[in-house]
């Protein structure tokens, strides 16, 4: 028996106080592990989608980001066959992205469509038949929300249209292709309704020039070879953009800075919050107890006993709350994802709050040293206490 | 010659109250030899109470020195001055101050804990003293759980439990009704003749007309 275990037991003298604590302490810490998952995990989400097939370069038109806009490229398959002949690119692709139509009945269903070099792709996972062969000028993958639209399942025909520009009087283009395989594009939105085909077919229902693209992946052999290989793609080919991941991630945490800056405040109240539960729950079990500790005291207990009786209370409360608060943390993140990326023109596989171990450790390390930081006014109250004048106020 | 394990000289004790200072003590001096049984008497207010805190080490005094077998409390840091009242001194308190989270045996194995003592010779030594006060049979039983005199004979077995030089008493019969306080009573009669030095605070007849010397106080002072 020590003062460490009295103060442990000491806990459930009032176990409705503690357990209301505790709920307190696990909503703070849920909090607090949300925000920090929410702060480190935009990028480490961005960074392992953009990183998911190995390709860590993106040449874009000049002045924009992937996709960010219709703008194109031309003289993407000269750019393509310069980047491969380099010795430090292991695959280079183009991809072109356009609006289209496909036809179901008498109606056109809207569709998003990727035009693929499928020797080097990057941007869809198959989940059902055979992939596209460069060759294949005949067949088309589909997203399952496609696929729904279409009604169509892999070997059924479908039949993709160019789409319609009013200020062109000449009919949109058509194409009936065979459905070779269903696959998810990591780059989608929840629910987006997407098809791919090799990148001459969509090029000419995109009625694009055939030497346009609207973005080329580049994977180069060696993580570390990136740096230099960006910078001599760009002095090569100065009419278009050249990032790597970490420069797209970089343009991307600049885009959504509020949610660190949000992260942080919130991350930040929740400490504080902590620090007065705990620090206040202390504060009045101490004062409670100030006649116990003249006498732990008085009988020859030392201060640094009863000091580290409030910090063994303190400690676990605050383990104990930021276990809960870990699991509550975790489903809430969960809940809170699935809200965030069904935000329009999300990646639905882009997570904002990304459990990592390193996150988890330093949320709780975190928490540890609130929970320290909390009980040093009532451990300094505690040890302070005089121990005459508190037998004498307890004996009257 | 060995010192004495209680010796208090000229003891001063001053402190303000609502703007005005009281003089509680105004020169007591005590000799207490080992063995001794000493029963401190006097009215409410008489400055007793703050006398065996003063020797007791958990007070200071305004002028005046303690010693406790030969050692003078005013040369003590705060940690030695701690470290003696665990194990030199036992203090036993009117209402007892028992931890009530902890059962009889952990509120007596406290100050052993505290002393380093290992577990198992503290819970054998806490079953040993439990049996001598009386309640062998109530060892787990919380402090929240057991009556007022089982409580004063835990608090005594508690004050026991580093085999102090003196045990120091104040109105250790004050909450007991007459039946248990006379346990209580019979307790410290068996402590003395069992060789333990004591040293009680009362306002109780029956309690100080037990003890072996009583010292009569009345404003601060010694009267006889």
């Amino acid at each position: 028996m020590t003062g460490i275990t009295w103060g442990f037991k000491s806990l459930a003298r009032q176990p409705l106080r503690t357990a209301l604590s505790l709920a307190g302490i696990a909503v703070a810490a849920a909090m607090l592990l949300d925000m920090v998952m929410l702060s480190g995990g935009i990028d480490k989400s961005f960074s392992d989608l953009l990183l998911r097939r190995g390709f860590q370069m993106r040449l874009t038109p000049k002045g924009t980001l992937p996709f960010d806009t219709e703008a194109t490229m031309a003289g993407a398959s000269g750019i393509v066959a310069a980047l491969r002949r380099d010795p430090a690119v292991a695959a280079a692709g183009a991809v072109l992205g356009t609006s289209l139509y496909g036809r179901t009945g008498d109606s056109l269903v809207t569709l998003f469509g990727y035009g693929i070099e499928p020797e080097a792709q990057s941007l869809y996972q198959l989940t059902a038949g055979l992939d596209l062969t460069p060759a294949d000028t005949g067949g088309v993958l589909l997203s399952e929300p496609a696929a729904r639209l279409l009604g169509a399942s892999v070997g059924d025909t479908v039949t993709l249209v160019g789409r319609l520009d009013p200020q062109v009087v000449t009919a949109a283009v058509g194409r009936s292709l065979v459905v070779r395989g269903m696959v998810r594009w990591i780059y989608d939105y929840r629910g987006q309704p997407s098809v791919g085909t090799v990148l001459p077919v969509m090029q000419r229902l995109a009625r694009q020039a055939t030497d346009r693209a609207s973005l080329i992946l580049v994977k180069a052999g060696d993580d570390a070879a990136v740096p230099a290989l960006a910078d001599r793609v760009r002095r090569q080919f100065p009419q278009v953009e050249v990032n790597s991941v970490a420069d797209l991630v970089a343009h991307f945490r600049e885009r959504l800075v509020y949610f660190r800056q949000l992260s942080y405040i919130l991350g930040s109240m929740s400490l504080v919050v902590t620090v007065l539960l705990i620090a206040t729950l202390l504060t009045i079990t101490v004062n409670e107890r100030l006649g116990e500790i003249a006498t732990l005291r008085a009988i020859g207990v030392s201060r640094a006993t009863v000091v580290g009786q409030v910090f063994a209370e303190g400690t676990a409360l605050t383990v104990v709350g930021a276990a809960l608060g870990i699991l509550l943390g975790l489903v809430t993140a969960r809940r809170l994802d699935a809200i965030l990326t069904s935000f329009p023109g999300l990646p639905a596989a882009f997570s904002f709050f990304v459990p990592r171990a390193d996150t988890l450790t330093f949320a709780a390390l975190v928490l540890l040293g609130t929970g320290a930081l909390a009980g040093l006014y009532p451990a300094w109250l505690a040890s302070r206490a005089p121990i005459a004048a508190t037998l004498r106020a307890e004996a009257t | 010659m060995t010192a004495p394990p209680l010796l208090a000289l000229e003891l001063r004790k001053d402190y303000p109250m609502n703007g005005e200072t009281v003089h509680a003590l105004r020169g007591v001096s005590l000799r207490v030899d080992r063995g001794d049984y000493v029963a401190i008497a006097g009215p409410s207010g008489s400055g007793k109470s703050t006398l065996l805190q003063l020797l007791g080490g958990i007070d200071t005094p305004s002028a005046g020195t303690v010693e406790i077998l030969g050692t003078r409390l005013d040369t003590l840091s705060d940690g030695e001055l701690t470290r003696l009242r665990l194990t030199r001194l036992g203090f036993i308190f009117q209402r007892f101050h028992l931890l009530p989270v902890l059962t009889a045996r952990e509120n007596v194995e406290l100050p052993m804990a505290e002393a380093g003592v290992r577990r198992g010779e503290r819970h054998a030594r806490a079953r040993e003293l439990l049996d001598y006060v009386g309640l062998g049979h109530r060892t787990g039983h919380r402090a929240t759980q057991l009556s007022g005199g089982e409580m004063q004979r835990v608090a005594i077995a508690r004050a026991l439990a580093n085999r102090p030089a003196v045990l120091l008493a104040d109105e250790p019969t004050g909450e007991l009704d007459a039946a248990t306080g006379q346990g209580i009573l019979a307790l410290f009669q068996r402590l003395n003749a069992d060789g333990t030095t004591l040293v009680v605070v009362t306002h109780d007849d029956r309690l100080a007309a037990e003890a072996g010397r009583v010292v009569h106080m009345l404003d601060g002072v010694i009267r006889d």
